[in-house]
Order: structure tokens, then sequence, then C-alpha cells
């Protein structure tokens, strides 16, 4: 157990002060980003700087930071494998809006009390501590996670935050030109609110061009894109309203599921989706309503832009990136998920190195694999590696709900020291079966992270 | 032939009705269905089973999924059941089982039936300890004395009573499900679970190691590991 460690709290207080000193020299200069009055801004720093008010630990404390697929995961079977530890998960969000499913909600498929949980009942049925706060950085000699509530002592920290959207590469570079393509157009992968803002847009759409598009590198949910513009299709064809989606690929062909995604373009869609792959994304002009790529320029009337993606940049806030890593992921232990050289700190979920697909089902079989790793290095033991298991369906069409899907595994490979597809299975003819099994699929995961 | 034989086998579903709410004199009522298997439903059935648990049904070395092919329908039921009802817990396969995603019980038996054909793998996950070693021995005499009247000399299992078939079970789903059941996380029949709670988790160990060193049948097993279930390509 992690005693209070009064020389660091000390240190962090130095540094505190240290920071009101800075600011009350820097608002001499007056510059942008400091606050103008040191007097006005001391109590709110002061708030940053005390014990955050949560129970005091009856084991090692875990805290798990991102209140996602993976971190509810780890939360919960966390406990399951060491009931004596003290877990307390952070999210910044007061409840949870599931995004696998929710292109299927776009299209009226499910309700929103489907894809809604509740952090509370998360963790009171399953044995953990939730609290809301925004975590803002760490210091791992003394082991302290410091959050917008306070600061709390750790004994195994896990970084579960999640992704952001780096609009600076499809050419959006300014800070507030990003703010508002972000709020204007957003991307539907980050925040509940963006989902909701989404939905209203395709059925509140009078007509036109609807642009989506399908981000480069290695995107959330590989399907989704693809899947959303279905079930934006299907909606405007049941709305029987001439519109055209306009489906930018920033990749050279469909990524996932490719034959059924085509035939269903095909068949389904003809009318409504233009498939344009290789359309590499450089500029968007939220005023004017136009995206521009290497070659042309496509107008459109409303839109939904999901920007490549990077790591949490509470990752590279706190110097932990790889600097070979695009995406800006942590460096870690491919195999233990833990730090180079802190086996107290583990990077779970989305802002993980490893190159798995990022979604909800990999990183919940990834996450009961990191818990049982967590659970036997506080016994000091090993456990061996088992791959994580990725389990994604698409829905193609609905009235009846019919999907695809698709479950792999992973390997890795001594020679080349790479990851590869094991096992996969790929079901790309969508029927009902598959629609029925993609909201069990859901389902289940809900009943295993917040309810049983 | 199995399959022959299962089409011409019927079992039965037993129901248990517990009426608690009512006074505490009135008595369970079983209910017992029979339903004969139709296997081609049974394969169209398992296309929702095998999104999860892959074409051939082989499980995972890794323990984290059973070896199902070629278990006794019985004992598939019964554990469907079971994951349907809450009595075996298992959040995430709850949905897949109910009523309305997988059909009621006749899809159950088909898919069952079906099963219970496909030919086994032949590469599964087996214990730390090979034959002729002590630990293999060891197991081998707990096995006898301890095992073999309900799992079988040759682990074969049971179909009428529903003891499982642990020929080709993987070592590491077995060693998982034990931990489950020492832990209170998974509930099965008392006797079972008496005898995972009294012998030593090394010893029992050694017997589910011995368990996984037993030959399966060649008739039961796939040629080999990439044979690919011609029934999903």
């Amino acid at each position: 157990m992690n005693k209070p460690d009064k020389t660091s709290r000390r240190r962090f207080l130095q540094a505190g002060g240290a920071l009101l000193a800075g600011n009350a020299i820097g608002s001499a200069a007056a510059t942008d980003d400091s606050p103008q009055s040191l007097a006005n801004a001391a109590p709110a720093l002061h708030k940053l700087l005390r014990r955050a008010s949560v129970a005091a630990a009856r084991g090692a404390r875990v805290v798990i930071v991102g209140g996602g697929w993976s971190g509810l995961t780890l939360a919960k079977y966390l406990k399951r494998f060491n009931p004596a530890f003290d877990v307390l998960l952070i999210d910044k969000q007061s409840a949870f809006i599931s995004f696998p499913i929710s292109n299927s909600w776009l299209a009226d498929q499910v309700s929103l009390d489907f894809l809604s949980h509740s952090f509370f009942d998360a963790a009171n049925n399953n044995g953990y501590h939730f609290m809301q706060a925004t975590v803002l950085g760490f210091d791992r000699d003394s082991r302290q996670v410091y959050t917008d509530r306070g600061y709390i002592d750790y004994d195994y920290l896990v970084l579960a935050p999640g992704i952001e959207y780096d609009y600076a590469r499809i050419g959006v570079e300014d800070s507030e030109a990003q703010s508002l393509l972000f709020h204007r157009y957003p991307g539907g992968f980050v925040t509940g609110s963006e989902l909701l803002t989404i939905k209203r847009k395709i059925h509140q759409f009078a007509g036109g061009n609807f642009l989506l598009n399908v981000p480069d590198g290695d995107y959330r949910c590989t399907a989704a894109p693809y899947e959303r513009a279905c079930m934006v299709a299907a909606v405007f064809k049941r709305r029987r309203i001439r519109a055209k989606i306009l489906l930018l690929d920033m990749n050279s062909e469909i990524k996932i599921k490719k034959a059924g995604f085509a035939r269903a373009f095909e068949e389904l869609y003809g009318d409504y989706i233009e498939y344009l792959p290789s359309s590499l994304i450089s500029g968007v002009d939220v005023e004017g309503r136009s995206v521009e790529t290497e070659f042309d320029e496509y107008a459109f009337d409303d839109a939904i832009i999901y920007p490549p993606i990077r790591a949490s940049s509470l990752i590279e806030e706190a110097g932990i990136s790889d600097q070979y890593s695009p995406q800006k992921a942590a460096r870690t232990d491919p195999f233990r998920y833990h730090l180079a050289g802190d086996e107290r700190v583990y990077v779970t979920g989305d802002s993980r190195s490893q190159p798995f697909s990022k979604g909800g089902h990999t990183a919940h079989s990834e996450a009961q694999y990191v818990a049982e790793v967590i659970a036997a290095h506080a016994l000091e033991r090993e456990i061996d590696w088992r791959s994580p298991q990725t389990m994604c369906f698409s829905a193609v069409d609905i009235e009846p709900l019919r999907a695809m899907s698709i479950i792999t595994y992973y390997r890795f490979n001594q020679q080349s020291g790479l990851f590869a597809f094991d096992r996969t299975h790929l079901i790309e003819k969508w029927d009902t079966q598959g629609g029925q099994a993609s909201l069990a699929w859901a389902e289940g995961m809900y009943r295993d992270m917040f309810y049983a | 032939m199995k399959i022959a034989r299962y089409i011409s086998y019927c079992f039965l579903t037993a129901i248990l009705l517990s009426l608690s709410t009512l006074a505490a004199a009135v008595e369970p009522i079983r209910v017992v269905l029979e339903f004969t298997p139709d296997l081609d439903n049974g394969r169209h059935t398992f296309d929702i089973c095998a999104r999860c648990h892959l074409p051939e049904a082989w499980g995972n070395n890794d323990g984290t999924y059973p070896q199902l092919a070629g278990q006794h329908v019985n004992v598939l039921m019964k554990q469907l059941l079971d994951i349907r009802s809450g009595r075996r817990a298992n959040p995430s396969m709850q949905p897949f089982v109910q009523q309305r995603t997988i059909g009621g019980y006749q899809n159950l038996s088909d898919v069952v039936a079906y099963i219970s054909t496909l030919p086994m793998n032949p590469e599964h996950a087996k214990g730390p300890w090979p034959p002729d070693t002590t630990r293999h021995r060891e197991g081998a005499e707990l096995y006898n004395r301890y095992c073999t009247a309900c799992h079988g000399a040759h682990g074969e299992g049971n179909n009428e009573l529903a003891y499982p078939r642990l020929q080709g079970q993987h070592y590491s789903y077995m060693t998982r499900q034990a931990r489950l059941v020492r832990n209170d996380l998974r509930k099965v029949e008392p006797g079972m679970a008496e005898m995972l709670k009294t012998i030593p988790t090394i010893d029992f160990n050694k017997i589910l190691n011995y368990v996984s060193h037993l030959p399966v049948p060649p008739a039961d097993l796939a040629p080999h590991a990439q044979w690919r279930n011609p029934d999903f390509q």
C-alpha cells in the first residue's frame, strides 16, 4: 500500500507555487496563455492542490483513467481477480454512451436507452469506486494522479484515456479553426454530444450533398465509417429525400469487409452513396462548406468529418509517448502493457501502442487480460500472454436490421517482430441473424461491464 | 455414423419450474420435453454461435473458450439452458442464448446436435506434464480414484447424465473453470464443487493435466489443425 508521501506532496505544492509565481511574472507580459490576475486564479488553482475526497484505500489502490470499454472492464476484472484491490475509475463524463451500435441507433434500430449506461451502476455492481473528474497529469515518483478535483495516491495506475482527433492531419492546424470544425461537423467517435448532433443532422437533412469520410492511419473502429454511410443512406432512403452521400475515403480501398460493403453500396444504396477512394483531405472550409483533397474540391450541404486520430494528449504531456509512434501512443511493453521500466503504470485501450484494431470488443478482451497481469504482478507472479479478440459487427440495412461480422485474433511473429491477424472469421453476407447477433453482442458487453 | 445416430436420437430437456413465491409446501414441477434434432437447421443456427466460437467450435488454447466440438448433446444443452437462465453466469453470452436471438428449444436442440457432430481439434492445449512424468502418473491415480465414476475411465463423460466429455478439452480452459468454482464465481453440481474445494489445487491440476493428455478416438478428430469447417466456407 502506498503511504501519502509528504516529500512529494511538498514538491507538488512547490510546483503549484512556482506555477502561480510564473503566472505572476507572465501577467506583467500579459500573454494570451496566462490568467490576467493571480489573485483571481489562486483559489481555482488551490482546488487542484488538495487531496481529492475519495474513500481511503482499503487495499492496494488501482486508479484507472478513462471509463470507456477498456477502463470499465479493467475495473470489474481487477476486483474479480484480486478482491483486495481498491479500484477507482475516473472519467470526465457523467454517463456512458456506447459508440458501438450507435450507427444502428442513428437509423432508429435501438433506443438511446440501449446505448446509455451509468458509471454508478457499473461501480456499485462490481465493487469499485467511480469519480467524475478530469485527469490533468500524474507523478510517477510520488505515485499521484492529479485531477480537477484534487490529487489521488495510487499503487497501480492504468491509463485508458482513449483517443483525440488530430485535425492537423487534414490540414486544419489553427486551434480555433479546429474547435469550430469539431462543433459544426463532429466526427462522432469521442463524445456523446457528437452523436446527438449527428443524429439530428441526418434526420433533418433537407437534401443535397451529405459528406462523410474515412480517415487514414489506425483510426477507431475500422468498419464504422462504412457502416455509418450505410445507415445514413438507409435513413435518407426511408425519408425519400434527394440526397447524395459523398464518402471520401482517405485510404485507397475499403479497409474491411470490402466485398460486403462494396455490394451494399451498389445493391442497396446505388442512388445514394458515391464512394470516392484515395481522397486525401488537405483542408476544410467550414464557413464555405467544402472539403479540399489533393486533386478536387467537394461542396457539401452538411457533413460528418472524422479526422485521423491520435492517442490522448495525456500520454504525450506525461512524456511517455513513443517517439516513433505517428499517433503519439505510449512506449509500453507490448505483452505486459506497462511503461518501459515502470510496472506500476499501464496503458490500455485505444491509446495503446500495439497495432490492434481500435474498438470496444478489442478493448474489452484486452482489459480482462491486463487485469490478470496486474493482479498477478501484485502477487509477484506472471501469466502467459494471450491475444486480444476483435469482434466487429457492421449494420448494412434496416427494417429488419441486417449485419455482417468479423472476428479475429492476433499472433506475434518473432521473426518480423510484428503482430499479424490470426484465425480470422469473416461473414460478409448480411442477414437478420447478423443483425440480431450484433444487438445480443452489445447487450452482453453492457451486461458484463455494468450489471453482472 | 454419428450424424445418423443423432438424427434418430431424441433427447430430453428438463426444466425445473420453481414456484418459490407460493407457499413452501408447493413442490417443484418437472416438465420434460422431447425434440428430434434437425441438423440442417442446427448448422444454420450455429451461424450465430460461430461468430464468436468460430466455425470449428474448437475453443482457444489460452482457455478463454472451450472446445465444444464432439461434446455430448445433453452437456451442451444443460450449459445453454443454465446460461440462458443466469444459473451459470456468463454475461456476454447470455443475450445470445435467449429465445429472441437463438430461438426456442427446437433450435437449441438442433444446434447442440450439430455441434456434437463436429470433428474435434487435434491439437488442443495440454497440461505441462507429459506422460511418463511423476505428476502425470499422480494425476492418473487421482483421476482413477475420484473422477471415473462420472467422467468415465477415458474421460468420455456421460450423455444421459449430462456429465461432460473431458477428452480433448483445453487444459487452460479446465484450470480456468476450476479456479472460478473455487472462488465461488461459477456454480456446479454439489458433488463436483465439493471435489474442487477438497482436493488441493496442485493435485487438481495434476488431474486436469492427465485428462488433457487422454487420447481422443481418432474417428472423432479432424484430420489436421488446419482443417476448416466446410459448412462455412
